[in-house]
């Protein structure tokens, strides 16, 4: 359960990033944040893993305060919270398996991660995770070779090395063609029906909030301004969010079409 | 369709006026170079002394351009000791050099009073030149090649955090994110996230001090700090140009050997 009680995140320079939002979001469900950029939508799912503090109300998870946990009470929390990014965020320079065993981190002992060696039980679960995405046989492979869709695959690997009961995704198909935008939405709607991973997905294109948002959330100027079931976010509603009509622009398959 | 082609031509603005700071940075140059050179307010140099003494430097040149290739023998355990006082100062100063340099960057520094020690630190070890370490750790452990080692490991230390330092200043800071993101400490974060991101850059930074080192015990072996230097200096000493020309050949060889390797091997690494 993550909770956001009267949340604010105002950034140096005075942007007002998140107003008051008051959120919460049951173990399991699958959420599709929807705006326009500069919503708030990335300050709303970084504030759950503490990347962003927040300054103003507090959020929980577990009814654990993210907002007040430091040092290793706050890694704690993380440990247990996947991320997923537009740019993948995957080290280049290494093989897959290294950037999956990242999320094996927060269980290794400082020394082993120093000295590169990993338990062969957490190799085991970075491997298994490969192998739920459907990409082991690159395993070896350096993590600057990879597709879009297989780097994002990677990305989804290394979160779920974590073993996690949250998944966050940060407009996860920002960077990827069509097809491989509903390869990988599908790949997180599997894991979150099987595993029961509470979900929480920053997109921008409507068509696919609908698809794949078991619940939607719309976020305008730092506000929560739409809170309910994919089915009943018509047009108007995306109108109400975007603040103006909507375009081409706004949905995938328009988009790609052209 | 955007409406700025229907809006029509847009008024073309007027050339700026041109800037005087070009010729005036030009005068400057050539009145601060003046102040140099004039025999009034600077070191007054005149170009006729090379060849006033013309003669003199002939009768060396000579000598230093006709080799003495039986010496050769003689300057193997010197050659030897220069080679390994540059292994031994590159190993322990790139050793030092990687932590110092995740301290001397914004990225991975832990905070900016560590940020700020280190690299102050560093920028002082940086300022001195590696002979006037040669003459301190001179004074300080007698002459000899540790002398020479510790003022290249000095050296190293300075050139090496330097460049990497910067370099780390610039990686991806994407996978870091990620690593926060997963609950990893610092540490863990630097290893996993930083370090492969500029482990190539770091090899290639070693390969070339350690160029540098072979030159710098020359220099080093004048003030008594071990290695081919010392010999030079004494063959210097006995009027040997020969000799002194067979050494000069004998390294220019050397350094050219280990630079050929060594900017093959850094083509493979970047």
């Amino acid at each position: 359960m993550i909770d956001f009680k009267d949340a604010s995140v105002t950034y140096p320079g005075g942007v007002h990033a998140l107003r008051n939002l008051t959120l919460q979001i049951p173990e399991g469900e699958m959420v599709v944040i929807v705006g326009l950029s500069g919503a708030g939508k990335s300050t709303l799912i970084r504030a759950i893993n503490g990347l962003v503090p927040l300054t103003g109300g507090e959020v929980t998870v577990d009814r654990r305060s993210v907002t007040k946990a430091k040092g290793s009470e706050l890694r704690k929390i993380r440990s247990r919270i996947g991320m997923i990014f537009q740019t993948f965020n995957l080290v280049k320079r290494t093989t897959v398996l290294n950037n999956v065993l990242m999320g094996r981190l927060h269980a290794t002992p400082t020394w082993r991660s120093l000295v590169g060696r990993y338990r062969a039980e957490d190799v085991e679960i970075a491997m298994r995770a490969l192998e739920r995405v459907g990409i082991v046989e690159k395993a070896y492979v350096r993590a600057a070779n990879l597709s879009g869709g297989q780097a994002q695959r990677v990305g989804i690997a290394r979160a779920l090395a974590q073993e996690p009961k949250i998944i966050l995704a940060d407009e996860p198909v920002a960077s990827l063609d069509p097809p491989t935008s509903h390869v990988v939405m599908r790949d997180l709607q599997r894991i979150n029906r099987e595993s029961g991973i509470t979900t929480i997905i920053n997109l921008h294109f409507l068509d696919l909030a609908k698809v794949y948002g078991d619940r939607i959330v719309g976020m305008r100027d730092g506000r929560l301004v739409y809170d309910g079931t994919g089915a009943e976010a018509d047009e108007n509603v995306f109108r109400d969010i975007y603040g103006r009509s909507l375009t081409a622009d706004d949905l995938l398959e328009a988009t790609a079409a052209r | 369709m955007t409406s700025a082609s229907l809006a029509g031509p847009a008024e073309r603005p007027a050339k700026p006026p041109r800037s005087l700071l070009v010729p005036a940075g030009i005068a400057a140059f050539l009145l601060i170079t003046y102040w140099s050179v004039s025999a009034e307010f600077g070191i007054g140099l005149d170009l006729g002394e090379i060849f006033k003494d013309l003669g003199r430097g002939q009768i060396i040149l000579a000598d230093v351009l006709r080799p003495n290739f039986d010496f050769f023998e003689r300057t193997i355990p010197s050659m030897l000791e220069t080679i390994q006082m540059a292994i031994i100062a590159t190993a322990i100063g790139c050793s030092i050099a990687l932590p110092a340099s995740f301290l001397a960057s914004r990225v991975t520094s832990p905070n900016a009073l560590v940020l700020r020690v280190d690299r102050g630190v560093l920028n002082v070890i940086r300022a001195l030149p590696d002979l006037l370490y040669g003459m301190i750790f001179v004074a300080a452990v007698s002459i000899g090649p540790l002398a020479g080692i510790l003022a290249l490991i000095l050296f190293n230390l300075g050139v090496i955090a330097k460049l990497l330092s910067e370099t780390i200043d610039g990686v991806d800071v994407g996978p870091i994110e990620a690593a926060r993101a997963s609950g990893a400490d610092r540490v863990e974060t630097v290893r996993t996230a930083v370090y492969p991101q500029v482990l190539p850059n770091y090899v290639a930074f070693s390969l070339y001090v350690f160029e540098l080192n072979i030159r710098a015990s020359t220099v080093l072996g004048l003030v008594g700090a071990g290695g081919i230097g010392n010999l030079l200096n004494l063959q210097i000493g006995f009027f040997n140009y020969s000799n002194v020309g067979f050494i000069i050949l004998e390294l220019f060889l050397l350094v050219f050997v280990i630079e050929l390797v060594s900017i093959s091997l850094r083509r493979r690494l970047v």
